[in-house]
């Protein structure tokens, strides 16, 4: 029997997803082993015409990293799409737009004028900006268009099962790659992560949750055994899914939610207002007014990764600034 | 009392994302004062009017 045939590719990421692939180390040959990797862009030199060129379904597993932002971004996600019986929205990022989505809190011409123009190293007098579409003298030049918003995976095209994390940690890498190889991938739209909270998985010792300061990250050196949120830090683990071997919390550092929300939850950011805003003690409007300066960035905080992904999906700009 | 505090921290978040604060009221009103719950529902119905239909982009495409 043929192997099947898997492709990876990578949209709007860091590449980090790609090379947690490569983490699994010696693993990796196993993977070759019970897989053809038909399509790499970052590993293997095959180009977009060899996959225009296979049949409709001809893949059997497409691994889907990064967010959505790009007309190539786009083609080639529908094109992959048609390509492949099982796509894997792979990474924070394919699955709830990730650090890249925090470009919704502007938009196109907000991020071009910065780039190009007020960046403090730029020199760029005749203020120029990337061009769809240049006329040189040896012909034309085309860029793909930057959109305002950008999408998660699955705003795009159909996605059957959702591997979250900034990276996927390496066990839930083998586990999907297990799970597909032995025919015991779950019912289509599963999660391959836990279905409980963080916190529910996180051993540092819980007491009562009342706080009366928040620290941010900086401002505090956190006692490695106790719940960092008693600590006053801001931990993402009540509202995010678990799974992720606890990475963040035993460098000693909070939780920023990269595993998205978990089950029942649709909008991590609200869901951690509430959370937040619970157990910080004080009830006169000036312990409540200091709470909410003490919380300097709600919104980058509790979205960092799920902005695409959340009930607004991206600030809200006024018109006509927002047409690009 | 979480409600007080949720409430101002919601309100800062909106803002960041473009949300007009006149969307949002809290208001405290005891099961006595049928009028005064009256006048904050007729005041908030009217503010929302001006405000018009919330769309969710505003002006944002692609999304």
């Amino acid at each position: 029997m043929a192997k099947p045939q898997v492709a990876l590719y990578w949209a709007a990421s860091c590449g980090g997803c790609d090379v947690a692939v490569l983490d699994t180390n010696e693993k990796i040959l196993d993977i070759a082993n019970i897989a053809d990797i038909v399509f790499w862009p970052i590993a293997l030199d095959f180009k977009y015409h060899h996959v225009e060129a296979m049949k409709d379904g001809a893949i059997d597993l497409c691994l889907f990293n990064g967010a959505v932002r790009s007309s190539e971004q786009e083609k080639i996600a529908k094109l992959l799409r048609a390509k492949s019986k099982v796509m894997v929205a792979f990474g924070a990022c394919a699955c709830f737009g990730g650090i890249p989505a925090l470009a919704n809190f502007t938009n196109r011409a907000g991020i071009f004028e910065r780039a190009y123009i007020e960046a403090e190293s730029n020199d760029n007098p005749d203020s120029t900006y990337p061009q769809t579409l240049v006329k040189v003298p040896e012909g034309e030049l085309e860029l793909p268009e930057l959109y305002d918003t950008v999408l998660t995976l699955a705003q795009v095209v159909d996605v059957e099962y959702y591997v979250p994390g900034c990276p996927p940690p390496v066990d839930i890498i083998l586990k999907t790659i297990d799970l597909f190889a032995t025919g015991r991938l779950p019912p289509p739209g599963s999660v391959i992560a836990s279905d409980k909270t963080l916190c529910d998985e996180c051993d540092r010792i819980k007491g009562e949750k009342k706080i009366t300061r928040i620290y941010r990250p900086h401002e505090i050196t956190p006692d490695p055994e106790r719940c960092l949120l008693e600590q006053g830090i801001i931990c993402c683990g009540p509202v995010t899914r678990g799974g992720c071997g606890l990475r963040c919390i035993k460098a000693n550092m909070p939780c920023r939610g990269c595993f998205g929300p978990p089950p029942g939850v649709t909008d991590q950011g609200a869901k951690l207002v509430s959370a937040i805003a619970s157990i910080y003690q004080g009830e006169s409007e000036e312990d409540i007014a200091r709470m909410v300066e003490e919380i300097v960035d709600p919104a980058g905080t509790f979205y960092r990764f799920g902005l695409a992904d959340s009930m607004l999906k991206r600030k809200r700009m006024q018109p006509p600034e927002g047409r690009a | 009392m979480k409600a007080a505090r949720r409430v101002p921290l919601l309100k800062k978040m909106l803002a960041q994302l473009g949300i007009e604060e006149e969307r949002v009221r809290l208001d405290w009103v005891s099961a006595s004062e049928a009028d005064r719950f009256a006048s904050i529902v007729n005041e908030m119905t009217e503010q929302i009017k001006q405000l018009g239909p919330f769309n969710r982009n505003g002006g944002g495409n692609d999304g």
